[in-house]
Order: structure tokens, then sequence, then C-alpha cells
């Protein structure tokens, strides 16, 4: 493009400083939420006004701001699941059936300690609550690590493997509540039983203390990374799997670690959403709803390209975009799914976006170097 | 016992033609891992075409033009701006499961049309989908466009200096890709389950994806994989016409994404990789960029 | 096509004033010359003398800033190598430009306009065969690309072009891959093909005597300008390689005495197979003592990348066995084997020895992330580790900005300097050295040649990998050309004579009484 003896041109970039990744991921946010309002004004909506009412209700509402929360240690999490492997260079979209597996773990502590309707009997639950955690993030694991020893050992496509575990979690959380399933509510709803009331996880100012898990992983992640050996050998092995193996570097060690970890965290997202949010404490019909909302984790690592406390303001953000998305809906009567239209137009943008991060739009003076023209 | 196998074709159909497309994308040297997020688009946007217009027609038409756009997109990602495909492709499958959740949720509901008529007790698509394959297999080994898309998926350098424009042959594959995978979901939506509601795909794309990884990029081999899937999947919806009784029906449903997984593993090892694994084109994925 | 009518003699190419320049560098300085029909026209240059460059411009790859291109007295501008081949230009790449997978013909048929859009395979076989039998290439049309040599391969893409209509042959380094004999046989084919009125333009990096032997002109360039034009019987091997450098050569690198030690590596019998699944190692055997170069001979692709991997702890093997100082490392995992002192210089020094995006600090500690120095309890060291960086830069003199540069920003030479002061630097016990001077320019090549001769001294063993007989015989002790995988003998080096080897290397016994 030309102004003038001016060119606008394109270079690849050397490098990409920390400021520029952030200034290219915010542009991007700005820009699908500019593209979003599109949808808005299709649903004859004041984008504007719709966007106010969104963030009123997100961040300054007494009963939106603890949903948003809440939504913002599951996409934390769900976000550090996905980066873990992706700096390894390999792609985890298994959250979903990994936080299924947790979910159906947790319950499965529950199950054993004979937890089964009762809201108000009372159970240890210092010691019950710990298991749950621990349990919830071992099922995880053993799904995520199917995944991470095919890509390590066999090469297969991780891609396809994780989508796959998901549907097979997707119908065995079903087979798990519905029909008469071991955790059936004895309601006979199609949803789990409920947790009693002994076993909600502990709140500060109804937070749940997932809050702490989410936020310390992230902040240890991230000097796991910058400093320390294994975190070396990810980024290594991310980088240029033939070099790391020259290295020493295990690639079947690396890939099944990666999973290991990320989906750990997958699980522990999962505890959080079943049985630490306030008012959920179950596993419910529409239970798909929890799964997909984890596809806003890649979203959420996709940004922050992999950076784990860029993850945070991130996740917070969409947290409360999703929570806020569903809000005006309802009140300003739009269709249903905003949450989910938000997410395909954040994506999309995003991979457009990614260009940015390779290329820089220069502005070269062209009539010193071209004399004739 | 009979509906079950025709069911089971109309299903391998689907398979069939959105792995297909795929195929030749893949052939080119494209990897489009969001064959169901264009699955989803074709689908949802023919199903609302047809139900508005009262025209099947118009909505294959619909289907398959936004499958065309789609694979353009792709193309463009993946192409023209050399980025990661796998990128892309997420992003064609995230974009299509969450803007067609929000677009097809006032429609959700049967279609309401007459069904369309079979063609010797199967649906006409099933004759479709075979013709695809063959064609497509034709035109892979006996032609010189066929040869120049192997040379450009297997090397684009060696493509582009003896002449082949890479990048025109990647966008045509990307969007002919495209346009079969958002076919086959108009199929879905239109012929096989013609009820719209959210998500209602439910893996048939990712199934479709894992179909040419074990295919050994062969349209024959895919299309008896095809078969084997569209039978599973209707063994998984009616388990009780093998095994009555055992497992819950949500159980069975899990088999055709284990089945996929196994394949998968068995085909990866060592004994099949040394013999075939020289069928998967060498530049699958890798951007080209011109020396 | 402008050069149907050429005749003997006859101007076909002409170059003039041809300035290319890129961010930094001008890579080409007006550069003139014409190439005539039925003359074998040589280009010789150095590594970054701009030979690359006027090549991809002579066949469209590029296009120049500044210049004319005449073809057949008309000035052309192309602007893809379409237009070029139209033209009757025909290009045989360094790299191979052909589809492994495919098959001859394939590659041969390969977007050229006669293809049909239905294959005639039938018909193209037919032209093809007719045309390998008028310049006496033997080659079997229907085998697939990968199985057949780097000698055929080089005669396939000049089929190739020839298929297409070329007048004007370029060639690519055109021996580089070719074993003593195979080059004999190509030199044969283009004195056939400059009969039949062809123009033939190889391009070389500095095997001189090919240039004496075959070429009628000679065209050296350095530092992008022309510096001679001289008819090929009036320059001396001496005379083209002093224009070519700048200064006298001296190639020699010293050989140093080094009394032998303990043995290091010993090798026993070991088979490997390639990731085709076929035999690349055949019962190798062979053993390293103390301060000694064991210099592998051989043509890439003659196993010796699988051998080094299997030395290196990278590819299982499948017989055999591996042992160093003693031990028997044959199951020893690669990191275990670094640890125990084996020191791996790998000949791709972009995808397998350095990482790119990663620092020079980083890239350093692919070497080192494992020793305890470094990495206490798991965390690394960075300061120790950029202590280090410098220092290598300092002794191994890397043109670099500083340790936080990116190792993709280094140009060849400085990125093998870091590797090789990464490796030498831990002081291995066995040092594999896989074509360390490949692609280097003559300063870096004598730098890394001096390093290693200098490991040596410092008692370790050296495991040299070269397709370069000079680097061989000049640098080892022992000299073991291989062949398919098989060791085909093992010569002392101070005695070997180049002959023999070059008749090893090819697949031949030798006439009597070689060792």
């Amino acid at each position: 493009m030309r102004i003038g003896s001016y060119e606008l041109t394109l270079k690849k970039r050397e490098t990409l400083a920390g400021w520029q990744a952030a200034v290219i991921s915010t542009l991007a946010v700005v820009f699908a939420l500019l593209l979003f309002s599109l949808v808005f004004v299709q649903a004859e909506a004041n984008p504007l006004e719709a966007y106010k009412e969104i963030f009123d209700y997100a961040f300054f509402n007494p009963f939106g701001l603890p949903l948003t929360i809440n939504r913002f240690i599951f996409l934390l999490l769900c976000a550090c699941a996905f980066i873990i492997p992706i700096r390894a260079g390999l792609w985890n979209i298994g959250m979903t059936g990994q936080l299924y597996a947790g979910a159906l773990s947790a319950f499965a502590v529950l199950f054993a300690f004979g937890v089964k309707g009762a809201k108000s009997a009372e159970y240890p639950g210092e010691l019950i609550i710990p298991l749950m955690v621990v349990a919830s993030m071992l099922g995880a694991v053993v799904v995520g690590t199917i995944a991470g020893y095919l890509k390590g050992k066999y090469n297969v496509n991780e891609i396809v493997v994780t989508m796959m575990l998901n549907f097979i979690m997707f119908w065995l959380v079903s087979f798990m509540i519905k029909d008469g399933g071991p955790f059936m509510n004895p309601g006979g709803r199609g949803e789990s039983f409920e947790l009693a009331k002994s076993l909600y996880a502990p709140l500060y100012k109804d937070v749940p203390f997932t809050v702490v898990l989410a936020l310390g992983f992230a902040l240890l992640l991230y000097w796991v990374f910058a400093k320390t050996k294994l975190g070396y050998q990810i980024r290594a092995y991310g980088q240029n799997p033939t070099a790391a193996e020259y290295a020493g570097i295990s690639g079947v060690k690396i890939s099944v670690l990666v999973f290991v970890l990320g989906a750990a965290l997958a699980g522990l997202a999962g505890y959080h959403y079943f049985a630490a949010v306030p008012g959920v404490y179950k596993i419910a019909r529409s239970y798909n709803f929890q799964g997909d909302l984890a596809f806003y984790g890649i979203i959420c690592g996709l940004i922050s390209q992999g950076n784990p406390i860029a993850a945070i303001p991130v996740a917070l953000l969409f947290g409360g975009l999703t929570n806020g998305g569903r809000f005006v809906q309802g009140k300003l009567k739009l269709g249903f799914g905003i949450d989910y239209a938000l997410l395909g137009v954040l994506m999309i943008t995003l991979v457009a976006f990614q260009f940015f991060y390779r290329y820089q739009v220069v502005l070269v003076n062209t009539r010193k170097e071209t004399p004739d023209e | 016992m009979n509906e079950f196998f025709i069911r089971s074709l109309d299903a391998s159909t689907i398979f069939t033609i959105a792995a297909i497309g795929e195929l030749i994308g893949q052939r080119s040297g494209v990897i489009n891992v969001g064959v169901e997020g264009v699955m989803l688009f074709g689908a949802t946007l023919g199903f609302i075409t047809a139900q508005v217009t009262g025209s099947y027609l118009l909505g294959f038409l619909v289907g398959i033009a936004i499958g065309a756009l789609l694979g353009l997109l792709h193309g463009f990602f993946s192409v023209t701006l050399g980025g990661d495909q796998v990128v892309s492709g997420m992003g064609i499958w995230i974009m299509g499961f969450g803007l067609t959740t929000y677009i097809g949720n006032p429609y959700t509901g049967p279609l309401g049309m007459d069904r369309i008529p079979t063609f010797l007790g199967v649906s006409p698509f099933f004759y479709v989908g075979v013709a695809l394959v063959v064609i497509t297999w034709f035109v892979l080994s006996k032609t010189s466009l066929g040869l120049q898309i192997r040379s450009v998926g297997e090397n684009p350098s060696v493509a582009e200096v003896s002449g082949v424009n890479v990048s025109r042959t990647r966008y045509w594959c990307s969007i002919t890709g495209g346009m079969l995978m958002g076919f086959a979901g108009a199929v879905y939506a239109l012929n096989y389950n013609p009820v719209w509601n959210y998500n209602f795909l439910m893996g048939w794309g990712f199934i479709a994806l894992a179909l040419v990884f074990f295919s050994m990029w062969n349209p024959f081999i895919m299309l008896a994989g095809s078969l084997l899937f569209g039978t599973l999947w209707q063994l998984s919806l009616n388990p009780q016409l093998v095994l009555p009784g055992l497992f819950s029906r949500y159980v069975w449903r899990t088999v055709p994404f284990a089945i996929t997984l196994i394949v998968l593993f068995s085909m990866s090892m060592k004994w099949f990789r040394t013999r075939w694994g020289a069928a998967k084109p060498e530049a699958l994925g890798l951007p080209y960029v011109k020396e | 096509m402008l050069l149907d009518e050429i005749k003997r003699g006859d101007t076909v190419l002409e170059a003039q004033g041809i300035t290319k320049r890129f961010p930094g560098v001008v890579a080409n300085d007006k550069i003139d010359f014409e190439i005539n029909a039925g003359e074998v026209h040589a280009i010789l240059g150095e590594n970054g003398a701009g030979k690359t460059t006027l090549m991809n411009i002579l066949f469209g790859l590029y296009q120049p800033d500044e210049g004319e291109l005449i073809v057949g007295g008309k000035a052309v501008k192309f602007k893809s190598p379409l237009d070029a081949i139209d033209l009757g230009i025909g290009m045989v790449h360094q790299h191979r430009k052909l589809v492994p997978a495919h098959t001859v013909i394939e590659n041969i048929i390969l977007g050229h306009p006669r293809a049909g859009t239905i294959l005639n395979l039938k018909r193209a076989e037919e032209e093809i065969t007719a045309l390998s039998r008028k310049y006496g290439f033997k080659i079997d049309l229907r085998a697939k690309v990968w199985q057949i040599s780097e000698g055929e391969k080089q005669l396939v893409e000049i089929l190739k072009a020839l298929y297409r209509g070329a007048k004007v042959l370029i060639l690519d380094e055109p021996t580089s891959a070719l074993t003593p004999i195979e080059t004999e046989v190509l030199m044969e084919s283009i004195k056939t093909m400059s009969n039949e009125d062809l123009a033939i333009v190889p391009f070389i990096t500095h095997k001189l005597p090919i240039v004496l032997a075959i070429s009628d002109r000679v065209t050296v360039l350095r530092r992008g300008k022309v510096v001679n034009r001289i008819k090929t019987s009036e320059a001396t091997e001496r005379s083209l390689a002093r224009e070519m450098v700048g200064r006298e050569v001296i190639f020699r690198v010293e050989r140093k005495k080094v009394e032998r030690g303990q043995p290091i590596l010993e090798i026993e019998n070991l088979s490997a197979l390639s990731d085709k699944g076929v035999t690349a190692v055949d019962k190798m055997s062979f053993t390293i003592h103390e301060g000694e170069i064991f210099g592998i001979a051989g043509i890439s692709g003659n196993g010796q990348r699988e051998l080094v991997e299997v030395i290196a702890g990278l590819r299982k093997e499948l017989e055999g066995k591996v042992t160093l100082d003693g031990r028997d490392i044959t199951q020893a995992s690669s990191l275990e084997r670094w640890q125990a002192g084996i020191g791996y210089i790998p000949a791709d020094r972009i995808d397998v020895g350095s990482i790119g995006e990663f620092s020079l600090i980083e890239n350093l500690m692919m070497n080192y992330y494992f020793d305890e120095e470094f990495s206490r309890g798991g965390t690394l060291d960075y300061r120790k580790m950029r202590e280090l960086t410098n220092e290598i830069i300092e002794e191994f003199s890397v043109a670099t900005p500083g340790p936080e540069t990116t190792a993709k920003s280094l140009s060849g030479g400085n990125l093998q300097k870091v590797i090789l002061g990464r490796v030498l630097s831990r002081k291995p016990r066995l040092v594999i050295a896989d074509l360390p001077s490949q692609g280097l320019d003559v300063g870096a090549t004598e730098f890394v040649r001096n390093k290693l001769m200098e490991a040596k001294q410092e008692k370790a063993g050296v495991l040299l990998i070269s397709e370069d007989l000079d680097e061989i015989l000049s640098m080892s002790d022992w000299v073991a050309p291989v062949y398919e995988g098989v060791i085909m003998g093992i010569l002392p080096g101070e005695a070997a004579k180049r002959e023999d080897v070059g008749a090893l290397m090819a697949g031949l016994e030798l006439g009597g009484g070689a060792s």
C-alpha cells in the first residue's frame, strides 16, 4: 500500500518482546469485541449499552462479581491445562474430558464415603475435601496420560485423541448420572446426587479456596518455565523436538509429562465447578455447559501466548464476558448462546491476529531506495 | 435389521463425503482440523435455508457455499498468511461450534419437510459419496492435476520450480475440501438427522479427520473405514440389535470414539509405520514460503 | 522458443550489469558474462560470493534490481522459473528438486505442458527413453526416486530439464553428492551434451579439478563481483583458487602427532536400520583411541547418519555393541552418553544442533542443563551459564552482538562455532563431528578443523564424518571409506591414496593387498 512516497510493507519479526505481544493480544480482543457488536446490532440491541451492561454485571454487581470470579478460577485452570502442553508444542483440547474425569473422581470419593443425597448429614470435610481435590486431579491425569503416551510413543495425533476422549468422557458422565447410573440423584432427575453441606468447599467472601490453588499454580508455572530445568526441557522440546532429542531430552517423557500436568489442572477445574462453586454442588443435567466453557481455556492460552501470568487477566476478562453475556442475553431478550457466539468470534479473530505475532507493519520511504521510479 | 444396514450406509455417507474433502486438502499439504466446524456450519445454515425457503436444493447449495467460504478462509490463513494450520483449523472449529450454537438456536427442532426419496432403498447421497471416492482416486492418481496436487503436498518447492503454482493449488484443494465438508454437514442436517439441536454433530467431523489419518491417504481404504464407522455409529445408537441388555446405552455411545482411538493406535505401531508410513504427504501442515 | 535455431558458437545467454541487493549486502554487483552454445562455462566462487543469487536470477526465482538478461539476442524479464523454462533454460539444483515418493517418470513430467489432462505415461516413457538413449543415460524410469542413487537423481534432473526443451543447463554444485566414479560418468555426459550444442553452466564452489577438466571458460566471482573471466586452458588450479579467495590458500591443516592412548570407542559388529526400515549400518566394527581422528569417508546416505545416531543414542541398534572407555553403553540413553563423555556435533546445524528461537545462552544450555554445576535442585543457574556463553563467544570468536542474540540470527559459520564451542567446552572423551565444515567459507572451515585438531591433542578421540576427501585425508589418522553401510577398509591416514579411498567409497574392492 502506498501513501505518497511512503509504502506500508510487512516485515518478519526477528523477536517478539513481551510488551509487543501484550499490545497485539489486547488489540485482538478489542477487535473481536468490535466485531461482536455486529451480533448485538443484528439482535437490535445497542452494542455500547450491551457492553456496559455486561461489564457492570460482571465486575461491579454484588451478584455478578462472585460468579465472574468462579468462572475466572475455572478458566485460569483450563488455560494452564492448555498452556503446559502447548509450550511443548502439543495441543491439549481435552480439558473438557479431563475435567469431567476430575468431577467424576471427586464424586467417586463421596460415593465411597457413602455420601448420597442427605444434604444435612455431617461428614469430616477436612478429610474428604482434600481427598476430592486429589482424586479429581488423579482421575483427570489417567485420561490425559492416554493422550500424552500415544503422542510421545506412537506419534498419534493428540488433537484427535483428546477430542475422542472428550466424547468418551461426555457419555461416561451421562452413564454415571442418568438412567439409574451409580451417581444418579435419588430424586431421579438425570443429574448427580448433591454434596452434603458439610462438604461444601470452604469460602472466603463467597469465593472458594480453589482461587488460591489456581493463582498459585499459575505463578508456579511461570517460575517453572522461566527458571527450572524441567521448564527448559519442555520449552526446548516445543521449539524444536529434534534438537531436544539430540540434547538428551526424551520426547516420550515430555509428552506424557505435559499431559499429566495439564490434565491435573483440568481435573482441578472439574472439582472447582462441580463441587466448589456455591449454588452448584452437583453434576447437573446441563453439564455440557461447563465442558464447553473449557474451550475458552484454549483462547486464554493462545491470547496469553503461553504465559501463565498473562493468562490471569485474560481469564478474568473472559470470565466476566461470558458471565455478563449470559446476563444481557436475558436482560435484553437476545437469542440463546451469546457466550457461544462470542467464543466463536474471539477465536477466529485471534487466529487472524496470529499473523501479527510473526510480522510487523512498517512504513518505508521508498523514494530513497529506487531513484528511477 | 435391514433398516439398520440402510441407516449405517446413510451414516457412512456423511463420513465419506467429509473425509474425502479432508483427504483432498491433505494431499495438497493442507491439514484442516476444523472439519467439525465446517460441517456444523454447513449443517446449520443448510438446515435454516431449507426450512425458510422450503427448498432442499437451496439448503444444499448454501451448505456447500459456506463450506467453500471456510475453505477459502483456511486457505487464506495457512497459505497467504503462512500461519500454523492447526491454529487456523482449531479457530474454524471453535468458531463453527460457537456461532452455529447461537445462529441455529431459534431453529431448534425438526426440519418439517418431506423426506428426500431414497434410491434403490438407500439415500441417494450414498451413491454420491461412492462416486466422489472414485473420482478423487482417479484424479489424484491418473491425471496431471492429481500429480500436481500430490507433488505440492509432498514437496512444494519441487512443484514450484516445475512450474506448478503451489499457492493456487493449495487454495483450490482447501476450498474443494471445504465444499465437501459443508456438503457433508448439509446431508447430515437435511437427510440423515433432520432435527436441529445444539452441537448436534457430536464428533462426526473429528472421526472423519481420524479416518483420513488411518486411510493412508487412500480414498478406497477411507471408504472402507467410513462403512465401518457408519455401522459402528448405528450400533452405538442401537446396541439392542446385537447385545441386548449389556451395558447402558450411554456406554455404547462411547464405542465409536474408543474404536477410533484403538485403530489410530494400532496403525501407528511400527509394523504399519514401516510398511505404510511413506504414504503420508511429506509437506503436510507445513507452510510453503517461496525461496 | 528463441533458442530453437541456435548453432554452435552463438551466444545464447548474456547477462549485462546484473545487480541484486539484499538488506545490508550487495549480493551481485554489475555482473557481466555471456554463454555460447556448445560451451561449458563454469562459474566459480566461494560460499557467499553471490553464486546462488546469480543462479536464481538466471532461473527467474529472483528479479535483478538492475541490469539485463539477454536470451537469444532479446532482452527478457523473468517473473518466475516458468518463464525461464519456457525460453529453454533448465536448472539442476544442488539440493535435489525431486519428489522422493514419486516415480522417475512422474517427476520428469510434473508440470510439463504436454503431460496431458489425463496422464499419458506410455508416451512420456517412450520419449524420455529416446532422450536418455541419445545422451547415454541409463535409468529405470519406473523406479521411485527414493530408491535410486544420488548420481541417478542428478541424471533424472538433467533429463527433466532436457525433456522440457532446455538449451541452457545450469548445474548447481553438480558433483557435490557424487562419488568419484559417478563424477566421471557425469563429466562424460556433460561433454556429450555440449557436443549437442547445449550450453552448460556449472556453478562450483571449490572443486577446482572439475572446473579444469570440463569447462571451456571460467568466470570467477568474489564478494558479488566478477574478478576474472578466462579461458580454462589459460588457468591453473592455483591461480583460480587465489582469485576465488583473494589470497593464497593453504588448505592444509597441520596434522599433529599425538601418541596413541587407550581405546575410547569400540564398535563391534554394529547394524542399524534407516527410517525406511532398510539396513543402513551393516556389521560395522572399528575402534578409536585417545588422540586419534578416525575419518569416515563416503557420500551422504551410505549409513553415516545412522551410525552417528546409534553412537549418540538417538537410534536403536539392530545388533552389535558400543563400548565407551571400556563400559558397554549399547543400552544407554542419549543423556547418559552425554554424561559419559560423548560430544556430538550434528551435521544439521539448524534443525538438530540449535534451537532458532532460543538465545545463545539457552542454546548452550542444550549440552549443560543436566550438569549438577548448572542446575542445582532443578533450577538453572542462568548467571553461570551467561559467563560460560561469554567465554565461548570469546574463545571461538563468534561474531554476535551478545549472548542474548537468538541462534537463528547467526550465520552458518558462527552458528557452527557456537555448537563446536558448546560441545568441545565439555571436554568430551569422544567427539563426533558429522560434516563439520559443510557449507562454511574457507576461514570458518580452517577454524573448525584446527579446533578438532586441538581436541585430538587433548587426548580426545574424534570420529570425523565427511564427504570431502581433502578434509578426510588431511585430518585423519585412520580413513574408513563406507559404501551402503559397510566399512570397505580401514587405511592409515598418512599412507592412504586418494584413488584407493575414492574407489572404496564407490563400493569397489581394491586390486590387491590393501588392508
